[in-house]
């Protein structure tokens, strides 16, 4: 009598199904490992896009990183991803999310189903034709200007000129709320609204029930936000070269953007790597930190 | 302690009336118990003098005062919920002392308070630890605890025992019945279970679709139900209720079952008599032929100290008796049924009971 036929069927094969079934999984993976390896590889060299480096290109050893921070560029993209991140994710995304996820729980009818639409249309509309839109909203003859600023007599505004990052900010908190928007009605779904009670009866304001009770309850679920966010938006593209090109000047000038213009404009493909390198170090050493944040003390 | 004052309370969910109209007066210091089947409004009225529900129409009052527009936290009350609601990113002790620290309390009174209603509910060694970490049992007493550090006038209770087991429940009934002795508060406890309310209540309100059936003390409500549906409800066994037409015959009312038996009532409101009521514990077994009810045995339950005899009675009737200890009945044996006199409860068409003293019964 054979156990295996009876038990393990799919198994009992050998081991030749269980290769063939994790062929696309180690394709997968390799195909990662591959990238990341062929990133860190030339991030040690000159390899260039174009010209004589791009075949005949040597190590350099650290120069690309030394270049990180002795020539201009890098540093300055750093604090303005950091900033955008943090304006516009962490702060923009979260709260308004966090916000509107606790209003809404309240409201009932076509009224919060036009508002999620509203929310989920940001969401879902491709990068560009956000781009497109914003930009003629707040061009100097945009929606704006013409329908706001003018009547009441203002003289127009570039508001893309002259406030490049709080536009670019705004643009991205609408762009991304749903997200969060999303994620904090199932974190508050999953608060019982006895507990809240208990509170309330305790006599706890709103805010005190939402700072001491609801907050710490969904402490995991403001974590994994957080820390998705925060990697999406740090090495977020479309958007903000859309609307601005990472101008004027460096004002909107991502590591996203930086690091394309380097590889793909200037054509210094072992720069970039090494730009690529640093920025996935940076956001390793954020999801770390969540994760250790995230996990709750014994 | 205060009492509580209900005058013509209505509840509206959108435009379903889910209480129409409630009158209540509950003294200081008693222990009234709302009971009835789920989806009767229980909740929804306890909820509404917690002050957790907007009042729709009507007062409610706490001592005196109406408190329609008072918030949940002023009126004085605790509540302990079905589900315990205890917080689970707080110990025990935080737990019990949440409210008194928003009220800002000093640490040492709260300190004082907390251990002293741990001590009255043996919890002392779980202070420190987290909701989680403790079994339902425990939990309910962390629940019961926290009412008590805010020393209400009055404690509210939903279901608090219906997600323990059997036996638990039964200890943790006698500790509360014990509580209300001992802190002298008003309570009101909800509850869907016959027995906890028999057993707990000075008082108990049968309520059913929102409105007050009848309102009395447990042995009022059992001895003296208003009509069928209280009779029903407050019975550890259903009461037997047998179709009856009731003939006058020179004064002497007499109920006529299907199936030619008759039993004489003596009260005159038995004249509009439709329904016999006979809860299976105020008959006694006699041979066939000795009492009123014939039947034959279908099935014997044995409980052990007692036994429930299942019988058709000639008519083709369901019948139960409780009888005590183990009988030694045969299935299809006949038998017959006397009543205990004094015993058996007639009810009118609209299953109003027919009561002007006692039904007498021949
Ligand atoms: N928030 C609500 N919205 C609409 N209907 C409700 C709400 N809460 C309770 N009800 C309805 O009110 C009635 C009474 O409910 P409840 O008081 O919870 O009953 P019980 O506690 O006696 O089981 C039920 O029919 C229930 O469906
Ligand atoms: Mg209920």
């Amino acid at each position: 009598m054979s156990l295996r036929n009876d038990t393990k069927p799919w198994l009992s094969g050998g081991f030749g199904l269980v290769i063939l079934a994790s062929i696309p999984a180690v394709l997968f993976v390799g195909a990662l490992i591959f990238f990341t390896v062929w990133v860190v590889t030339f991030s040690f060299t000159d390899l260039s896009l174009v010209g004589a480096k791009s075949v005949n290109w040597s190590w350099i050893g650290f120069d690309n990183y030394e270049r990180l921070f002795t020539r201009r560029g890098f540093m300055e993209s750093l604090w303005v991803t950091v900033s955008f991140t943090f304006f516009s994710a962490i702060v923009g995304q979260s709260l308004l999310g966090f916000l509107l996820a606790s209003v809404m729980r309240a409201l009932r009818g076509p009224l919060r189903g036009f508002i999620e639409v509203a929310i989920m249309l940001g969401w879902l509309l491709p990068d560009i034709v956000a781009a497109f839109l914003w930009s003629a909203t707040t061009a100097e003859n945009g929606l704006i200007n013409s329908v706001v600023l003018g009547p009441l007599g203002f003289d127009s505004v570039n508001f893309l000129n002259e406030f490049a990052f709080p536009v670019v900010v705004v643009a991205n908190v609408w762009k991304g709320t749903a997200w969060s928007y999303l994620l904090f009605s199932a974190a508050l779904d999953s608060v019982p609204r006895d507990v809240i009670e208990a509170a309330q009866v305790d006599g706890a304001t709103w805010w005190q029930r939402t700072r001491r009770v609801t907050l710490p309850m969904i402490k995991s679920h403001i974590g994994t936000n957080t820390l998705f966010i925060t990697i999406w938006t740090f090495t977020y593209f479309p958007l903000v070269y859309a609307m601005t090109g990472g101008g004027p000047g460096r004002q909107t000038k991502v590591l996203s953007i930086f690091m394309y213009e380097q590889s793909f404009k200037i054509g210094k493909l072992g720069y970039g790597s090494a730009i690529s390198v640093a920025m996935l170090l940076v956001v390793g050493l954020l999801a770390v930190f969540y994760v250790r944040l995230l996990k709750e003390p014994e | 302690m205060s009492d509580v004052l209900l005058s013509g309370v209505s509840k509206d969910y959108g435009a379903v009336n889910v209480i129409p109209s409630i009158d209540l007066h509950i003294k200081a210091g008693e222990l009234v118990v709302f009971v009835g089947p789920s989806g009767c409004g229980k909740s929804t009225l306890l909820r509404m003098i917690a002050g957790l529900e907007h009042v729709t129409r009507g007062d409610i009052s706490i001592g005196g005062t109406r408190v329609n527009d008072v918030a949940a936290s002023s009126r004085g009350i605790a509540m302990v919920f079905q589900s315990y609601a205890l917080y689970p990113h707080m110990t025990v002790y935080q737990n019990m002392a949440f409210g008194l620290e928003l009220a800002r309390t000093p640490k040492a009174e709260i300190e004082k308070q907390v251990r002293d209603a741990a001590r009255i509910l043996q919890i002392e060694p779980l202070l420190d630890r987290r909701p989680k970490a403790l079994s339902g049992g425990q939990r309910q007493r962390v629940a019961i605890g926290r009412a008590i550090v805010r020393n209400p006038k009055v404690f509210l209770f939903d279901e608090p025992l219906s997600n323990l087991d059997a036996s638990l429940r039964g200890q943790t009934r006698v500790e509360i019945a014990h509580l209300h002795h001992s802190l002298g508060a008003t309570m009101i406890y909800v509850t869907h279970d016959q027995t906890e309310a028999m057993t707990l209540a000075d008082r108990i309100v049968v309520l059913n679709k929102g409105n007050i059936e009848q309102v009395g003390t447990p042995l009022e409500l059992y001895g003296k139900p208003v009509n069928t549906f209280v009779a029903g409800f407050i019975a550890n066994q259903p009461m037997n209720m047998l179709d009856v037409v009731a003939e006058n015959r020179g004064g002497k009312i007499v109920l006529k079952l299907d199936g030619g038996a008759e039993i004489e009532a003596e009260t005159p409101m038995a004249e509009r008599a439709r329904t016999l009521g006979i809860r299976p514990e105020d008959v006694v077994l006699v041979d066939s032929g000795k009492g009123p009810l014939t039947g034959t045995v279908s099935v014997v339950e044995h409980l052990g100290e007692n036994a429930l005899i299942h019988m058709t009675l000639t008519g083709g009737q369901e019948f139960i008796v409780k009888v005590d200890g183990a009988p030694d009945l045969a299935i299809g044996a006949e038998v017959s049924v006397a009543l205990v006199p004094g015993r058996a409860h007639v009810f009118d068409a609209n299953g109003h009971a027919l009561r002007e003293g006692d039904t007498q019964v021949a």
